[in-house]
């Protein structure tokens, strides 16, 4: 029998074979939904088979998994995210297996067509989409949609299912099957930079529900993959409904969303409403990183208006790009201490838009240069229209635009100017750009063990009323079941103090890996949104508790009727989380890869800190401190790699998983698999 | 686009009342035209005798502007009335098109427990009936539900408030909760309802005078919050200036 909240079936998809199938999601249901079947899948997809080195995301090989979980579609909030899984062509020098997710209505409706997923291997001969209403799932011919902007290719699709007007003014029920249906189907799909295989295409659904990191969109354009459209009739069966909506009820009433202002939109079943419908120019498209990726540091520059920043929003998502990579700058930028080598502002994100900047203004590139600008008119740089001719030329691969293409990182490498990553060029780790990832270091550790920027926004510990101790204290209650070490939250940085306690410690190892383990499983695998959980503090209730441990295990026994534990969940965080490894570690993941850019290293790295005043404990008391000067000594993480490794069972000296640990966590199969292609850790 | 009358539909034959019936008899004659799905007769066009129905003591208001488009109310109607989450059998629906313009971009489509019930007057078994125990809210008996989908046709709106479920095969229809056997609160049209508790932008709400009859416009409601005093913006501290009515301070 399937478990509540499963739908019980994954649509697994070989555009090569043009072959539909369906797997028994109770084959995958130990790693709980989300990012942890994507894992599953894709170890017994491309890794198990053999035969392939895992290196080139664009091998028809390579599978891109959409997958939701057990809480998507049952109406508790924050639940309404899908996760992208897959090699990622973003990832940087190697492709690491990676992942991204976005918002909106696609994992709820998936869910009420009866899947709990799909993967899709292989390339289709020509563009095609697929269509999935309920069980009927037909690949269909989408010559006409490529070359269509992600707005346009949804219109299309909208008109295959109905003529009726679905506006104010009413749209009729539809008959799907022997069901029936108000709804247009959720749609997903890639626009230029997806289709013409740059690095960072991203996937779009509605207006500007995305997922950029990773570039899987890209992945979609090198199988010919346009759009995968979903229209649900069914329900998404729960084990207790009066439990269901009990919870949302008391998790809405403790810990209220955003007091949301008329015009916002939201996920489907969230009360947080943290998107637009109204927004300045385009529909629904406002809403991350997309909205600000045109907006001019200042100084130097002028303030970007917000009609100006909107309509690069909107050229963003129309294109399918990842408007973090190609960023202008981000949402703000913070004065230069003087001998910092970016002046007068570091930038939030320092992407392409910016960095190649730089290198025109130095003299290194430019019109006639050996690396010319063309065709990009670099005297309209601080105008509006230069955001839509740089995507243009990024997505068409046209000039510079060819070498942008691939990505900051690769375009600094084609340029011959990888080392800008020490000063400059703030890509942290794995080639993304940084984002608010210092002086928070769980954050910068988290991107260094795993393959992308982790987007670590839940961790922020404030009080206005709680003294620095009380907060730590009661954040490390929460942090089961290693819970009761406040150290892991001690941002100290200099000295002795920094190796006990502090930010080179084994106990910001154990925290990380908490972190690490919880993330993988509650936020990408349950899909609770990052904007939410994890919540280790929350000023809305009187003891300064958050929602987090309480809140996950209450909805998922609600929806599945198991007794689920909150450290169930991240035991099987862990287990995904090794996995994962075991696939890095077959990718050529060692050790001394695991190093961070050198700007992270020199002082000013957390100069762009979105609130660097942090818990430091001084030896004898606790306080709060501006770590807005913090920079790591190399030693240091050095010696925190070695108390990480332990903590996490792997080899101290390749950082491969270890028999042992992998054993434990069920998982023998690939640990014969790693030992046979000598990849496994010893002791 | 346009929806022309169904004049002359065969289907329409043989029922007491029908959708189009109901149009011509408010006086409003309409060839066509989005709107004409939502015509209903004026209060100046209507009638002069009173209905011969009860009329319902609650009713389901909404702001079209302020929903967020979220389906958290659909997802509750289900929850509690069928115990599954489910769009399909929501007894409210809300559609949103995306990439339609706000505020066009949403639609709301809710009983609105009208005073000449077609549903009732067309409902062959009496399943469709008024439920006079609880404040004449209009309800469907679904152990006395034949499946013959006549409330469905009947209903004068797009989308028909009337719902189908497939499994059961049999149509159902707002009750304001009054029969919602997974809602642990108390339903009813003096009680509360799913939809509305569950709304977190205020969307929803429930009246109990009859909403004027006109069009959507007395459904489809200003529900937003009073915007915040000037000076105001939500920041903590923040006080306006030189304003002599400062804003009582919250501790
Ligand atoms: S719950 Fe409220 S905001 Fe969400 S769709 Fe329903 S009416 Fe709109």
């Amino acid at each position: 029998m399937t478990t509540p909240g499963y739908a019980g079936k994954i649509l697994k998809v070989d555009l090569t074979g043009k072959k539909v199938e369906s797997i028994d999601t109770s084959k995958y249901e130990a790693f709980g939904g989300g990012y942890g079947m994507g894992v599953a899948l894709f170890w017994d997809l491309c890794v198990a088979p053999g035969g392939w080195d895992l290196q080139d995301p664009f091998d028809p090989r390579n599978i891109v998994s959409l997958m939701t979980g057990p809480l998507a579609g049952t109406g508790l909030p924050y639940t309404g995210r899908t996760n992208v899984s897959g090699l990622s062509p973003q990832a940087w020098p190697i492709c690491w297996f990676s992942r991204s997710n976005f918002g909106g209505s696609f994992s709820a409706t998936l869910k009420m067509a009866g899947w709990d997923g799909v993967v899709v291997q292989g390339k289709a001969e020509s563009p095609i989409y697929i269509n999935i209403a309920d069980d009927r799932v037909t690949l269909e011919d989408a010559q006409s949609l490529w070359g269509l902007n992600t707005w346009e290719t949804q219109e299309e699709i909208y008109k295959t299912y109905s003529s009726k007007n679905h506006g104010r003014y009413g749209s009729e029920w539809q008959k799907i099957g022997d069901n029936y249906t108000t709804m247009l189907p959720s749609i997903v799909t890639i626009g230029m930079a997806g289709e013409n295989k740059t690095r960072i295409g991203s996937l779009i659904h509605g207006g500007g529900s995305g997922a950029g990191q990773g570039g899987f969109g890209s992945v979609f354009g090198s199988k010919n993959l346009k759009a995968i459209a979903v229209i649900g009739t069914g329900s998404v069966k729960v084990a207790d409904a009066r439990a269901v909506r009990d919870a949302r009820e008391w998790y809405s009433t403790k810990f209220p969303g955003r007091a949301s202002s008329t015009g916002s939109a939201a996920c489907t079943g969230c009360n947080r409403a943290c998107r637009k419908r109204d927004a300045t120019l385009g529909k629904d498209s406002d809403g991350c990183t997309e909205s600000i990726w045109y907006n001019l540091p200042s100084p130097p520059f002028e303030r970007t208006s917000t009609r100006d920043r909107s309509r690069a929003a909107d050229i963003a998502q129309k294109y399918g790009i990842n408007a973090f990579d190609i960023c202008f700058g981000g949402p703000m930028a913070f004065p230069s201490p003087p001998d910092h080598p970016i002046q007068p502002a570091v930038p939030a994100h320092t992407g392409s838009g910016w960095y190649f900047k730089q290198l025109y203004d130095m003299g290194i590139i430019g019109p006639g240069k050996e690396i010319d600008t063309a065709p990009l008119p670099m005297e309209m740089y601080d105008q509006v229209e230069f955001a839509e001719a740089y995507a243009t030329a990024i997505c068409k691969r046209v000039g510079i635009g060819d070498l942008l293409a691939e990505g900051v990182a690769r375009f600094a490498e084609a340029v011959g100017r990888i080392s800008d990553m020490d000063t400059i060029l703030r890509c942290p780790a794995w080639g993304f750009v940084d984002h608010w990832t210092m002086p928070s270091v769980e954050w910068a550790y988290g991107n260094l063990m795993d393959s992308r920027d982790i987007n670590n926004h839940d961790m922020s510990l404030n009080s206005r009323t709680m003294t620095c101790e009380e907060v730590v204290k009661t954040a490390a209650s929460g942090t089961l079941p290693c819970e009761g070490d406040a150290f892991m939250f001690d941002y100290s940085w200099q000295g002795e103090q920094a190796f006990e306690t502090g930010v080179y410690s084994r106990h910001k190892a154990e925290f990380v890996a908490w972190r690490q383990h919880y993330a993988t499983f509650y936020k990408e695998s349950m899909l609770l949104c990052d904007w939410a959980f994890a919540n280790l503090m929350s000023m809305a209730s009187p003891d300064g508790k958050g929602a987090t441990p309480e809140t996950e295990p209450l909805f998922l026994k609600a929806v599945t009727g198991k007794d689920f534990k909150f450290a169930d969940g991240i035991e099987t965080g862990r287990k995904i989380w090794n996995l994962k490894r075991a696939i890095f570690s077959l990718q050529g993941r060692h050790r001394d890869m695991e190093k961070f850019a050198g700007f992270m290293c020199r002082p000013g790295a957390s100069k762009a800190a979105l609130g660097g005043r942090l818990p430091v404990y001084d030896g004898t008391k606790w306080e709060f401190q501006d770590c807005t000067d913090m920079y790591l000594d190399e030693q240091g993480v050095e010696h925190w790699k070695t108390a990480f490794y332990d903590v996490e069972g792997w080899d101290n000296m390749t950082g491969y998983p270890k028999r042992k640990t992998l054993e434990d966590l069920g998982l023998k199969h690939v640990a014969d698999l790693l030992q046979a292609r000598n990849k496994l850790g010893s002791g | 686009m346009a929806r022309a009358p169904k004049a002359g539909n065969e289907k329409e034959q043989g029922k007491k009342y029908s959708r189009r019936h109901f149009v011509a008899g408010g006086g409003v004659v309409l060839a066509g035209g989005a709107l004409s799905s939502y015509a209903a007769p004026t209060a100046a066009a209507a009638p002069a005798k009173a209905s011969d129905y009860p009329q319902s003591t609650a009713y389901l208001v909404y702001d079209s502007r302020q929903c967020a488009g979220c389906q958290s109310c659909m997802l509750a109607c289900s929850l509690v009335h069928e115990g599954e989450a489910s769009l399909s059998l929501s007894r409210i629906q809300v559609t949103r098109s995306v990439l339609t313009r706000y505020p066009y971009d949403i639609q709301i489509a809710v009983c609105r427990q009208c005073p000449e019930p077609l549903c009732v007057a067309n409902c062959p078994t009496g399943a469709c009936h008024i439920d006079i125990a609880n404040g004449n809210v209009r309800r469907t008996d679904e152990s006395r539900c034949i499946g013959c989908q006549t409330c469905l046709e009947s209903c004068p709106f797009t989308p028909h408030r009337t719902v189908w479920k497939p499994d059961a095969s049999k149509a159902t229809k707002c009750d304001l909760c009054t029969d919602a056997p997974y809602f642990s609160k108390p339903g009813g049209p003096s009680g509360q309802q799913a939809c509305v508790v569950t709304c977190p932008m205020g969307a929803l709400k429930v009246v109990h005078e009859l909403p004027s009859q006109t069009d959507i416009g007395g459904y489809d409601v200003n529900l937003a919050p009073p915007p915040p005093p000037p000076g105001q913006f939500g920041f903590p501290g923040a006080k306006p200036k030189g304003s002599a009515k400062s804003a009582p301070e919250k501790l």
